[in-house]
Order: C-alpha cells, then structure tokens, then sequence
C-alpha cells in the first residue's frame, strides 16, 4: 500500500487543494479575522507546506516555525476552536475534491497532531 | 561552480543550494527546506537554475531566474544574488520631463545596458542618497529612454528636487525589479488591467508589451482618478481604443456619491463578475491593491492569474 501523500496524488493534490482551501478560510467568519491584511501570495506558500505536511508529504518540520507563525495570532485569541474550523475547512475541500474518507480522516489527524504547536501551548 | 554575488561558495556533491550558503556562513532565511514556503527564494544572475527549484514560482518569478535554494541541486554554474539586490547602480540622464497632468511628471531617463521587462520598477537614484522606485511605461524594444509617472508631492524631498531638473542632468538608476510584467499570459486570454493613479504607468507598459507580443484576447483597462486632468492619457488610450477592436479603456472619475465608492475598484468589481480565466494586473495604492487581489480571487481567479504591483507612498 502506498503512503498517503502518494495515494492522495503528490505535489499535483496540494496545488489543487491550496486555493480552494484558502478560499474557503477566507470566507469563514469564524476566522477570516485572523488573515486580516495578511498578503495572498505569501500565504498560498505558506499554506502549501501546511498542506504538503498535512498531506503525509516531505517536509521538515520541527514546531518552532509553526510557534512562531502563530505566536502573534495567539495573542489575539486563537484558540481551540479555531484550529477546529481551518480542520472543518480541510475536510471540506478534500471531500470537494473527491477525496475518499478514510484518506480525509488521516490528513485531519496529521492537522490535529500540530494543534499544541500552532496554539503555542 | 556556485557564487553568491562575487564570493565563491563550496558546493558539496549532493548538497542543495541552501546548505552550500548555511556552511559558507551566508545568512540565508528558511523553513519548510522542501521547496513549498518560498521563505528561501533567491535569483539566479548567471546560469540557470533546475526547473524542479522553480516549481511552484509565478511565469515572471522563473523569467527573472528565481528559484528556491532549498530544493536546488545546481546541474551548470550558478551565480546567484539575494531576491531583493537591484543590482550596481548606473549612470543615467535626462532626456525629457515634463508635466502630464496637475503634480504627475513624466520623466524619460537614458540609461545604457538597462534590460527591462514593461511593467517593472526600477530604484530612481539621486544625490548619492535619494532614492525612489517608480515603474516603467516604457517598452525596450521601442523606445530608447526610460520611461516614469510620477507624482509630485508638496513636501516630498525627491518630488522637490525632480521640480528643479531640467534635460542633461544626470543622476542613478538600478535595477529592475518587479514581476508584474506580461509572462505566462495566452494571447487569447482576457486580460484586465486594473490602475490608479500613476499606477497607469506599469499597466500602459503591460498594454504595449501585450500588443507587441500578438496578444489576441480582449484586453480592458481601467484607469482610475480623482479629477479630470488625473486620467493623463485619456486622449491616447481613447485613440488606442478606437484603433484596437480588442482594446477597450475604461477611464473611472472618482464618483463620492455613487452606492459603491464610486472608485475604481468599486466600478471594476461591479463591471468584472466573470473574471475566472482572466489574467488580472493590479497596480496602485497598497489598499486598492490588496482589495482587488482578495476579492478577485475569492471569484475564483487563481492567483498565478493575478499580478499585482502596490505603491507605497513617499515624497
């Protein structure tokens, strides 16, 4: 059985997810707030190696980045709640782009696993 | 062979790019290393960078030779330099200024050896110490000057000294930098220019490099102004549009009373409501910038299909 990054359909899955997922985020009142002025084009990148990381992709991450991204989103109030929502919003794009459950399931539970890193706790 | 600007940088076999630079001692910031976040971009002045450290980077990004050191096993030399060095200085001279409209200038500059692409910036350079980036509405391949939009402001000390130039002086220019020029568009793909201001100046740069290239596809333009003499080429663009079938201008008077704003990007996002497979350039103050790309892509415009230059400004 290949790994979920493969299954999922590599570089080409996360290039087809990234704008739709961003979209998605940006259109959520529940945390639209916390993009506030943030730049597009940096943000689609950044959200690419969230997703490569999510999808079971290579990467190198180690939690400090993450720490450090949302340090100053912390302190206005990012919370549990949140990190639940951009998940919500992950599961909704992988359904819309024909992803099978059981592969949604793995890519959230890869998300879930960074949730103390991103809430820097 | 790998050179960070002039210094001669080790490369060990397997080794990318960005780690080369980390043992030399080069400060070089990055962080996913996988080739995704773009946090390590650089630009490649001599040789050419393997596509796969390019994947993922605009149409205009690879033309100018950037890439991502993180991902970059060099196959031929490389000599590469940090994505926001403009370059050595070169000596330029007034060949024309004069006024377009109420404080905007046009400047046409002669510079040797100063390749460009329409639509990018260059970094106007003036007693040693003075400087400023202002775009280029000229095309390289028709006019032997470059040329600038500016707009003068009262206190401004470059917009002061500009006013005491006159043809035959001499100051700086580096560069060029920007990536909102005319690459990785299909001629015929629609294309809409969106401006304000001297913003007009890359996006009439993009319009001739368009045109020049064979370019096929409607192409609209809008310009936007707070008065009458604000819209400077009005009487040109007018023309063009008469000539051109293709070619259609949109001049956008700001309108107080109007239920949107009534400025120009009010008037564009009411008038654009299928834009997905256009190719968008955006060029003005931070804010109208910034509103037009989210909004534009929350239509559904992908935003490799969106280019965009903000103003900041500065006397």
């Amino acid at each position: 059985m290949s790994n979920l990054y493969e299954r999922l359909g590599g570089e080409n899955a996360v290039n087809a997810a990234v704008e739709l997922f961003y979209r998605k985020v940006l259109a959520d009142g529940r945390i639209a707030q916390f993009f506030d002025g943030v730049d597009i084009d940096q943000q689609i990148a950044k959200q690419k190696s969230f997703l490569t990381m999510a999808f079971g992709g290579p990467n190198n991450y180690t939690g400090a980045d993450m720490r450090n991204a949302h340090k100053r989103l912390v302190a206005k109030g990012l919370n549990d709640s949140h990190v639940d929502a951009v998940i919500e919003n992950l599961n909704y794009t992988l359904r819309d782009l024909g992803v099978p459950e059981k592969e949604v399931k793995e890519v959230a539970a890869i998300a879930h696993s960074v949730r103390d890193d991103v809430l820097n706790r | 062979m790998l050179k960070f600007e002039d210094r001669l940088v080790e490369l060990r076999p397997g080794e990318t790019v960005l780690e080369a630079l980390e043992r030399a001692g080069i400060d070089a910031p990055s962080s996913c290393r996988s080739g995704n976040c773009q946090t390590c971009l650089h630009r490649a002045v001599e040789g050419v960078p393997p596509p796969e450290s390019q994947v993922g980077l605009t149409q205009g990004q690879k033309a100018l030779g950037f890439f991502l050191p993180c991902v970059c096993l060099p196959t031929s030399p490389l000599t590469i330099t940090r994505p926001d060095n403009v370059g050595a200085r070169r000596d330029a001279v007034i060949r024309a200024i004069e006024p377009l409209a109420p404080n905007v200038i046009r400047l046409r500059v002669d510079a040797d050896d100063f390749a460009y692409r329409p639509g990018q910036f260059l970094e106007l350079v003036v007693d040693g110490d003075l400087r400023r980036h202002y775009s280029l509405a000229s095309h390289p391949e028709e006019d032997p000057f470059l040329e600038m939009h500016i707009r003068l402001h009262e206190n401004g000390r470059m917009s002061r000294r500009l006013g005491e130039f006159k043809p035959g002086d001499r100051l700086h220019v580096a560069g060029p930098s920007g990536t909102c020029f005319y690459e990785g568009v299909h001629a015929d793909q629609r294309l809409l220019l969106i401006g304000a201001g001297t913003g007009l100046a890359p996006l009439y740069g993009v319009l001739r490099d368009a045109l020049k290239r064979g370019h096929l596809g409607p192409i609209r333009l809008y310009h936007g102004a707070r008065s009458r003499d604000g819209l400077y080429l009005d009487e040109e663009l007018k023309a063009l549009s008469r000539t051109l079938a293709h070619v259609d201008y949109r001049p956008c008077l700001l309108d107080p009373d109007a239920p949107a704003g009534g400025d120009v990007a009010a008037t564009a996002l009411h008038a654009e409501q299928d834009v997905k497979d256009c190719a968008i350039f955006l060029c003005g103050g931070e804010n109208l910038v910034r509103r037009l790309k989210r909004d534009f892509f929350m239509r559904g415009v992908s935003m490799k299909n969106i280019r965009s230059d903000a103003f900041t400004p500065s006397g």
